[in-house]
């Protein structure tokens, strides 16, 4: 039995195939071409290099689109939290307030009396804002005079009223001005009638949140009104979407600012020692023997020099006292003293490569050093040098946080990452955003540049050890 | 005919899954072992052979590679994908295996007598005594000089060749009726080469332990082989006897293959002529025949069709995968052609 | 083994040379002198100084005078508490450096491995992925940053569960180093765990593994006996370097802890520019470091015979 269809005659004439028959049957790829495929099937490594470019934008174009700056103190906003741009109600320069008197009322009272009547009538006069909240009552009778407390949060009875702020001592006296230290927050204020010497047990509690306010002359100062304004508008303040520091600074023009300077350091002296790094391993690689070796341990003794030490000698060296910035002097420590591990790798890369068949056979084929080298040994290196690079990024950026942490890289008032934190330590507690951002931004580069470094890795990897 | 083959493999198909698509690596590959038999299987790079025993072995990682179909079955029982645990009853034990290069298929901070009694130590529960006292005798079977102090020894301290017998060693601890050679002397030098096979054939001959040979070489299988099967793209294209294939090679492949082959015969200025062209692309293979395209005898059916196997009906464990050996096809000069009617299936 | 280990110990003694020659150039390459930031001295008493220090004489002669006391374990006064010899400095505040440090290698360097060859045996399953984040956390969030944080939630938990066995800040007793120890670690034992991970995955494909596999082994067996043996070796390695990485982070988490260190006497030393201090400390750190890095380097010829027999 046929199990198959009838053949026919015609099924068997020749026919022998007219493709090229070294036609390839896939399109070739380069290695680079391979190596972006695979990078681009990576998703974490596209989204790190899209991070990385935006990082860039940030520190570039940043200062130009967002032109606040970094130095300027906004008192009115010390340590803010981020939040949205925040209006302040424009008051005319103060000026003192007499609290009013009630005719007629004794100051002091007849007799000592045996029980006081609650205050009536505590309300605020005008509107309570942060330069001064102003506050008038009934007058009680037989008070010889008042008590006022002011809390943050509510009181329970007579317990938790607060701060003392003022002891009226006499009873015809029904205003009080309060300008400690006011901010827009709630405050629960409790009067409380005396007999001129002690309290009695009855408090009447009032709840007021001031609004925030400017007066006329800081407003013209800071260039937030013309001189034609007149009090009682909204103003609108300084807009600080990440907060600011302790000394009212914007948050986020020093962020920018602050990345200048740690994106400098991190990116510049690494590309600098690792382009050093090059070619002193890939001259020791390629020529060997006893210059290698001597290179090596060249390279050995400067790796056990005590980095600190040098950086403080450094920083003596440039004639930088305590206290000033020491960029440049960073700068040259990072240069001088990490390039031995990069050498290192290329050397053992080249040494690698040197050994290949095909370096043999393009010599054999008449290639000359230079033509060898260009052609050959630095394309097979790239990969390391390219990974090396990446991860030498994350590594220098630490390195400068960590050295401004302690106060031996950048000073303030210019701001790095790396001594934002240090200050943001500081108020750790109470105000977490000015430690948050500068380390979330730290972390999200040296993320961004360790995962690039992995995905550059795996794509550029695979094919040197040519496992598939 | 009760008894069964000591290995029998039908429609074996294995793909692997890769970035840049699936590779249909192994395409429909059935074939046979006795009993004390040899059976080489000859192919070039990239052909599918390693993936067919590795498959049947169980080594290959899972993801990527996939068994699609077929079957493979060890003395009647099947043993194609089963759970690690399952195939550990057989793996080392009644199949044994070794690799080509020696000095990576050790492990580097074992000894190899620790290695070797590894083995004895899971598949019979000897004790470490015991089972270097046979790591030792194997290591003198396998003619390794100063077998004790070798024992001790790691496998950077072997030279290529020794090693290979190290390793050779290892797989016949618990005497398995079969032995999978992969390419066992590809990265060895001729005369070490002419050594190992020389010991394999010995092993064989003395235990009875049939042989899958892997490789490349032709003047290999001519060595040791009894049967041979040529694999091409990820398919049978001729199995038979040694015999069959070197006098009467009925697939073109093998022609080809034979045609490449440098002779040691002296005196004789014969040109080396090398097989135009490169093997199909895997991720698409083609749905004619997969050696059409470099085949100076191509019809226009080979290139529509993939050909089913044609066996010799006065031999009929010769078969060749091709549209020449179809009733009707034309006499084809060099070929062997049995115009006689198909009995497997495509 | 012997050959080896006294070559290694003879190479770090030539380097801790090197460090001390460096540091001693390096001091002296600075302009201006020691003494310049004294501030009430009239010119005899910085005469006497002078040539209490031996400042006065010929920089070569200085030199010898330093090694010879360098090698008697003599570093000097320091120059900003002239009432403190270095030495004393050095032996009050370095133990405690140094069981900080260790108790945090040691953290580091059993997490990362038990990390590691967890994220290789479920690779791509949720433990995987779980621990990987965590890893990527530790090597992006800086030390400090850890630190404060650590120190933020000691006094969260004290709160909360209102205990006090875990002291925020101090030392003295175990209970003191526990916490600190961690958070220097963290970063290390991210390092690690990465590399156990690459180390246990590039295992994986290797040819021995498969002859593993062709042999019958059980996936228990080879997890132990084959990948973890020979995967641990370049975690080994690593741990060397990473020494010196923890001593320097000591500094910080000395700082934030409030421990007495020997860190946070170097970077007062440092901030202060007291030189004996400076180049006391950094030589008797780079002696401790070659010292540590030998030990491994030891440990790691127990582990691989290629090095030992090669």
């Amino acid at each position: 039995m046929n199990p198959h269809p009838a053949l026919q005659a015609d099924d068997f004439t020749p026919e022998p195939s007219t493709d090229s028959l070294e036609q390839l049957s896939r399109p070739s790829l380069s290695y680079w071409q391979d190596a972006w495929i695979r990078l681009k099937k990576n998703t974490r490594a596209i989204i790190s290099l899209y991070l990385i470019i935006g990082l860039a934008l940030f520190t570039i174009l940043g200062p130009f689109l967002w032109t606040k700056d970094p130095s300027a103190q906004d008192l009115d906003q010390i340590s803010q939290a981020p939040a949205l741009p925040k209006t302040a109600l424009l008051v005319s320069d103060y000026e003192p307030w007499t609290p009013p008197i009630v005719q007629g009322h004794p100051a002091e009272p007849a007799g000592y009396p045996d029980t006081l009547a609650a205050v009536t009538g505590f309300a605020t006069a005008g509107t309570p804002n942060t330069q001064s909240i102003r506050f008038t009552w009934s007058p009680v009778q037989d008070a010889g005079g008042y008590s006022i407390y002011r809390s943050e949060s509510e009181p329970s009875g007579l317990q938790g009223l607060g701060l003392p702020l003022e002891t009226l001592e006499a009873g015809n006296v029904v205003g009080f001005e309060d300008r400690l230290n006011l901010k827009s927050q709630t405050y629960f204020y409790s009067i409380i009638p005396t007999d001129g010497l002690d309290e009695f047990d009855v408090v009447t509690t009032l709840k007021v949140t001031p609004v925030q306010s400017i007066t006329m002359s800081q407003a013209l100062e800071r260039g937030l009104i013309d001189p034609s304004d007149a009090p009682g508008r909204s103003v609108l303040l300084g807009f600080h979407p990440f907060g600011t520091d302790y000394l009212g600074r914007d948050m986020l023009a020093r962020l920018m600012q602050g990345a200048r300077v740690s994106l400098f350091i991190g990116v510049v002296a690494p590309f600098i020692y690792v382009l050093f790094g090059v070619f002193y391993g890939g001259f020791a690689g390629y020529l060997g023997g006893k210059i290698d070796q001597f290179l090596m341990r060249f390279a050995d003794f400067v790796v056990a020099l005590p980095f600190l030490l040098f950086m403080i000698l450094f920083k003596i060296g440039f004639g930088i006292g305590p206290g000033e910035s020491g960029i440049l002097p960073m700068l040259v420590a990072l240069i001088l003293l990490l390039w031995p591990s990069t050498a290192r790798l290329v050397r053992g890369q080249v040494l690698k490569i040197r050994e290949q068949g095909y370096i043999e056979a393009a010599r054999l084929l008449g290639g000359k050093p230079s033509y060898l080298i260009a052609r050959h040994i630095i394309p097979n290196t790239m990969g390391v040098i390219l990974v090396t690079l990446t991860f030498a990024v994350p590594s220098a950026i630490f390195t400068e946080a960590f050295l401004s942490f302690i106060g031996m890289g950048v000073a303030p008032p210019t701001p790095s990452w790396g001594s934002m934190c240090n200050e943001g330590v500081k108020t750790m507690l109470s105000h977490p955003h000015e430690l948050f951002f500068p380390a979330l931004f730290i972390s999200i580069t040296v993320l961004a540049f360790n995962l690039l470094g992995d995905g550059l890795t795996e794509a550029l990897d695979s094919k040197m050890r040519s496992r598939e | 005919m009760g008894t069964h083959k000591l290995l029998e493999v039908s429609n074996l198909s294995v793909e692997f899954e890769t970035y840049g698509g699936v590779v249909k690596a192994v395409r429909g590959v059935d074939f046979s072992v006795d009993a004390g038999e040899v059976l080489a299987i000859v192919g070039e790079s990239g052909c599918g052979k390693s993936v067919t025993v590795q498959s049947i072995m169980g080594i290959i990682p899972m993801p990527p590679g996939k068994i699609t179909g077929g079957s493979a079955k060890l003395k009647g029982g099947e043993i194609l994908g089963l759970q690690a645990q399952a195939a550990n009853q057989f793996r080392g034990k009644e199949i044994g295996m070794i690799f080509q290069d020696p000095m990576t298929s050790l492990n580097p901070t074992m000894t190899i007598g620790a290695q070797i009694a590894e083995t004895l130590k899971v598949h019979r529960g000897l004790s470490t005594q015991q089972a270097n006292e046979i790591a030792s005798e194997l290591l003198i079977r396998t003619r390794i000089p100063e077998a004790q102090k070798r024992l001790n020894q790691y496998p950077f301290e072997f030279s290529g060749g020794m090693l290979q017998r190290a390793m050779i060693a290892q797989s016949l601890a618990c005497s398995p009726s079969l032995l999978i050679a992969d390419e066992p002397t590809t990265a060895l030098d001729v005369t070490i080469q002419a050594q190992i096979l020389d010991l394999l054939k010995e092993l064989q001959s003395r235990d009875g332990m049939a042989i899958i040979l892997i490789t490349h070489d032709l003047a290999v299988v001519a060595r040791t082989a009894q049967n041979v099967c040529v694999m091409y793209a990820g398919q049978i294209v001729e199995q038979g006897s040694v015999d069959d294939i070197f006098y009467k090679s009925a697939h073109p492949y093998t022609l080809g293959l034979k045609l490449a082959m440098p002779s040691n015969v002296s005196q004789q200025n014969k040109k080396l002529e090398p097989i135009p062209g490169s093997p199909p692309d895997l991720f698409s293979p083609p749905s004619g025949c997969g050696y059409a395209a470099r085949c100076p005898h191509a019809m226009r059916i080979c290139h529509k069709e993939n050909p089913p196997l044609f066996s010799d009906a006065r031999a009929p464990h010769h078969a060749a995968r091709c549209w020449l050996q179809a009733p009707g096809a034309p006499k084809t000069q060099g070929l062997y052609q049995t115009n006689l009617i198909a009995s497997h299936g495509a | 083994m012997l050959k080896y280990t006294f070559g290694r110990i003879l190479s770090g003694l030539v380097t801790i040379w090197f460090i001390a020659t460096a540091t001693f150039l390096a001091m002296h390459a600075v302009p201006g002198d020691p003494l310049m930031n004294e501030k009430a001295t009239t010119p005899e008493i910085r005469e006497n100084l002078a040539r209490k220090y031996g400042l006065d004489k010929p920089i070569a002669e200085q030199y010898v005078i330093y090694l010879g006391n360098m090698v008697q374990g003599d570093f000097g006064i320091s120059f900003t508490q002239q009432n403190r010899k270095v030495n004393d400095i050095i032996q009050d505040h370095f133990p405690v450096s140094a069981a900080l440090g260790i108790l945090a290698i040691t953290f580091a360097a059993l997490g990362g491995i038990l990390w590691g060859a967890l994220t290789a045996l479920y690779r791509n399953q949720l433990p995987d992925i779980i621990i990987m984040f965590l890893v990527i956390l530790g090597i992006s969030v800086p030390s400090f940053v850890f630190a404060a944080l650590g120190q933020l939630l000691l006094v969260n938990i004290n709160q909360w569960f209102n205990i006090s066995f875990l002291p925020v800040a101090g030392w003295g007793t175990f209970a003191h180093m526990i916490v600190p120890s961690l958070v220097l670690g963290l970063g290390t034992m991210a390092l690690l765990t990465r590399l156990m991970r690459s180390s246990m995955l590039e295992i994986v494909n290797e040819d021995f593994i498969r002859t593993a596999r062709a042999k019958g082994l059980s996936p228990s067996r080879i997890f132990f006996q084959h990948q973890l043996r020979n995967a641990i070796l370049p975690v080994v390695t690593v741990l060397g370097p990473q020494i010196a990485a923890i001593t320097t982070g000591g500094f910080v988490v000395e700082l934030v802890f409030a421990i007495p260190g020997l860190g946070r006497y170097f970077v007062q030393a440092v901030q202060q520019l007291d030189y004996t201090v400076i180049m006391g400390t950094t030589v008797f750190y780079g002696a401790f470091l070659v010292f540590m890095v030998i030990l491994v380097d030891i440990i790691y010829g127990f582990i691989d015979p290629r090095v030992r027999l090669k």
